[in-house]
């Protein structure tokens, strides 16, 4: 399948190609908002046409007969093992965002007629681990996670590749976080493969009085961008926070939107880049206060540092605002090391190379200290500590 | 009289402005060597300058310690040959736990002794008994290097990295400011407790209030980017009485 056939095609030109019926909704809302391309906002700093117009093999998503294991295991999109206890569900997806910015949601929804659906009960941790196996293939597919109300759950979200050269993944979560309950997705990125593309769209509703954490650690390779959309209802909360690092030539980032809807709801939203190499990062982030959200509180921050001159990071932060009762602020920075840090470690006789790497992993810690289990913040340091040791050798 | 550190005709330049004008020291090896001198008169500029501090050119003249010049030396190198400087205002670095740096700089400065590193539990005997003495809390080392650490706090993580790496020349740049008497105190016995007549301090002070605690063999008055006055500890008074102005170029 090459997805630039859907280019400029009416509702009834993509249902042909994509071979839908029914879903008219779906494919209208498609076809209205078109392929992206690169004037496309969320997509402007990203190569997306380019990795759309490619022939991809195409995958067989056959439900299989789920095995037990200790984490949830999706093999190229499909389910193969569930803890004991945890409903795991392969069914047409209900409820979709109708609203949502990002034209790759509507077209995974779209290539995927099943999501998998997760439902968690009473207050649990689940890790979540995607496989990838296939070479040159489209893998597309949804997840629908739910929770329950009054119950605090933590997902940790890890990947793995035995091959994925030239694949684009397009998958994501519609997530939604009931009333009065905590959900945390803390989701580690490590796959190093150069050649591989990923847009993950997400769309989180966080309802009355609930919580959610969603922090993202990202140091992979090749290109990938995190498309994310959350509604706030009244006196949610929302804590995203973003690590990136890159290297070579790699292209990932995040684009976002957190819209407040309901009063006295809360958003920190916290970015934090490293770019050596030639790499490119992205954080594109609004957040929308709408006229139903007095008394909203919203912070918005992004921080870059680049180590090399060829490096570089689109950062746009944005405020978009209805009401005057709240509290707002949003800011960037992007810059390399501080040079009174440096020369304060190199006087008490550590060198320059030893400093600087010093110097970032602190800036990455303090946002892998945020991860209160002592274990996965210990996994995500060791993670980072890795790729960048091995891009930074000597 | 042995010589640590010699410096010569020093020119030294922070941006556009010339600072140190032809600065001539001796430094006397196991004394304690007070800088003072008005405001502008180049005393942190000479200790930037000595540490190779990168906003500081040197224009001209040199500066040798144990008989090897070091102004193209990088900062790291002149710090494991012994020389040590007490910032009068020691960054923050958020990320970076404390003990991990002190335990970082420790081992750097032994491998480059040909000694072999310490790991974390000798170090951490090695500092209980330093942290005591300054009356630092132990919590203090496992957090970030002087993140939302207080003024005196500050300058006491100084000291225990000063006693941590036993360097041989020690430059405290107004260790005293921001000081209440009790941090004063501690950190004064940090010092005095380096005090072997093989160490060499220059304590760089506006106020005489420090000298009072650590006792001074010289003085040495600082006055537009030049050393103009070189005396014993007598000449404290009366610089108090009298003022920097009436001190006159020797």
């Amino acid at each position: 399948m090459n997805l630039s056939n859907l280019k400029n095609c009416n509702a009834e030109e993509v249902a042909t190609v994509l071979e839908v019926e029914g879903r008219e909704l779906l494919v209208e809302k498609f076809a209205s908002l078109g392929l992206p391309h690169k004037m496309t906002e969320e997509y402007h700093y990203f190569d997306v046409e380019k990795l759309l117009d490619v022939e991809y093999k195409t995958l067989n998503y056959i439900p299989k007969t789920i095995e037990l294991g200790d984490k949830i295991e999706i093999v190229d999109g499909v389910v193969t093992k569930a803890p004991k206890g945890m409903r795991v569900y392969s069914e047409p997806c209900e409820i979709i965002d109708m609203e949502h910015f990002d034209a790759l949601y509507y077209l995974g929804h779209l290539l995927s007629p099943h999501i998998i659906r997760i439902e968690v009960d009473g207050d649990c941790h689940v890790e979540i681990l995607h496989k990838y196996t296939q070479s040159d293939a489209l893998i597309n597919y949804r997840i629908v996670i739910s929770n329950q109300a009054n119950r605090h759950t933590t997902m940790y979200e890890n990947f793995e590749a035995e091959d994925i050269r030239n694949t684009l993944v397009l998958y994501g979560y519609d997530m939604h976080i009931a009333q009065d309950s905590t959900l945390r997705m803390v989701r580690l990125q490590t796959m190093s493969d150069k050649k591989y593309s990923m847009v993950a769209s997400h769309k989180v509703s966080i309802a009355k009085n609930a919580n959610a954490l969603l922090k993202n650690f990202d140091f992979g390779g090749g290109q990938a961008l995190q498309v994310l959309k959350v509604e706030l209802s009244e006196r949610a909360h929302v804590d995203a926070g973003h690590l990136l690092y890159l290297n070579d030539d790699s292209k990932r980032g995040t684009a976002s939107q957190i819209i407040h809807r309901g009063e006295h709801s809360t958003s920190k939203q916290e970015a934090k880049n490293i770019l050596d190499g030639q790499a490119r990062g992205i954080f594109d982030a609004l957040i929308r206060v709408e006229h139903s959200a007095k008394f909203t509180k919203a912070e918005q921050n992004a921080k870059s540092i680049l180590l090399h001159e060829k490096a570089y990071m689109a950062s746009k932060p944005q405020l978009e605002i209805y009401i005057d009762e709240l509290e707002a602020s949003h800011g960037a920075t992007t810059g390399q090391l501080d040079e009174k840090q440096l020369f304060y470690l190199q006087s008490r006789g550590i060198s320059y190379v030893e400093a600087r790497k010093i110097l970032v992993i602190a800036f990455a810690n303090t946002l892998i200290e945020q991860v209160k289990d002592t274990r996965h913040q210990e996994r995500i340091k060791t993670a980072f500590e890795e790729v960048f040791y091995a891009s930074n050798k000597g | 009289m042995s010589t640590v550190m010699k410096i010569e005709n020093l020119q030294a330049k922070i941006g556009d402005k010339q600072i140190l004008k032809g600065l001539n020291l001796e430094l006397e090896a196991g004394k304690v060597h007070a800088i003072m001198g008005p405001n502008g008169a180049g005393k942190s500029t000479l200790s930037k300058t000595i540490v190779g501090h990168y906003d500081v050119e040197v224009l001209g003249g040199d500066i040798t310690y144990k008989g090897k010049s070091i102004v193209d030396m990088d900062a790291e190198e002149r710090a494991l040959e012994g020389i040590f400087l007490s910032f009068q205002h020691p960054v923050e670095i958020p990320g970076v736990n404390n003990a991990y740096f002190l335990r970082t700089a420790l081992n750097a400065k032994r491998k480059h002794e040909g000694k072999d590193e310490l790991n974390a539990a000798e170090f951490l005997r090695l500092m209980k008994s330093h942290l005591e003495m300054l009356g630092m809390k132990s919590d203090m080392i496992s957090r970030s290097l002087n993140e939302g650490f207080s003024g005196g706090e500050k300058k006491r993580n100084e000291i225990l990295q000063m006693l941590i790496l036993e360097p041989e020349v020690i430059i405290l740049d107004e260790i005293d400011s921001g000081l209440d008497i009790d941090a004063l105190r501690a950190v004064s016995e940090g010092i005095n407790k380096m005090k072997d007549g093989k160490r060499t301090f220059l304590v760089i002070t506006h106020y005489s209030r420090i000298l009072d605690y650590i006792e001074p063999d010289y003085i040495h008055v600082l006055k537009d980017g030049k050393v103009i006055k070189t005396a014993g500890p007598e000449l404290v008074a009366q610089l108090e009485e009298n003022g920097y102005d009436a001190i006159e170029e020797e």
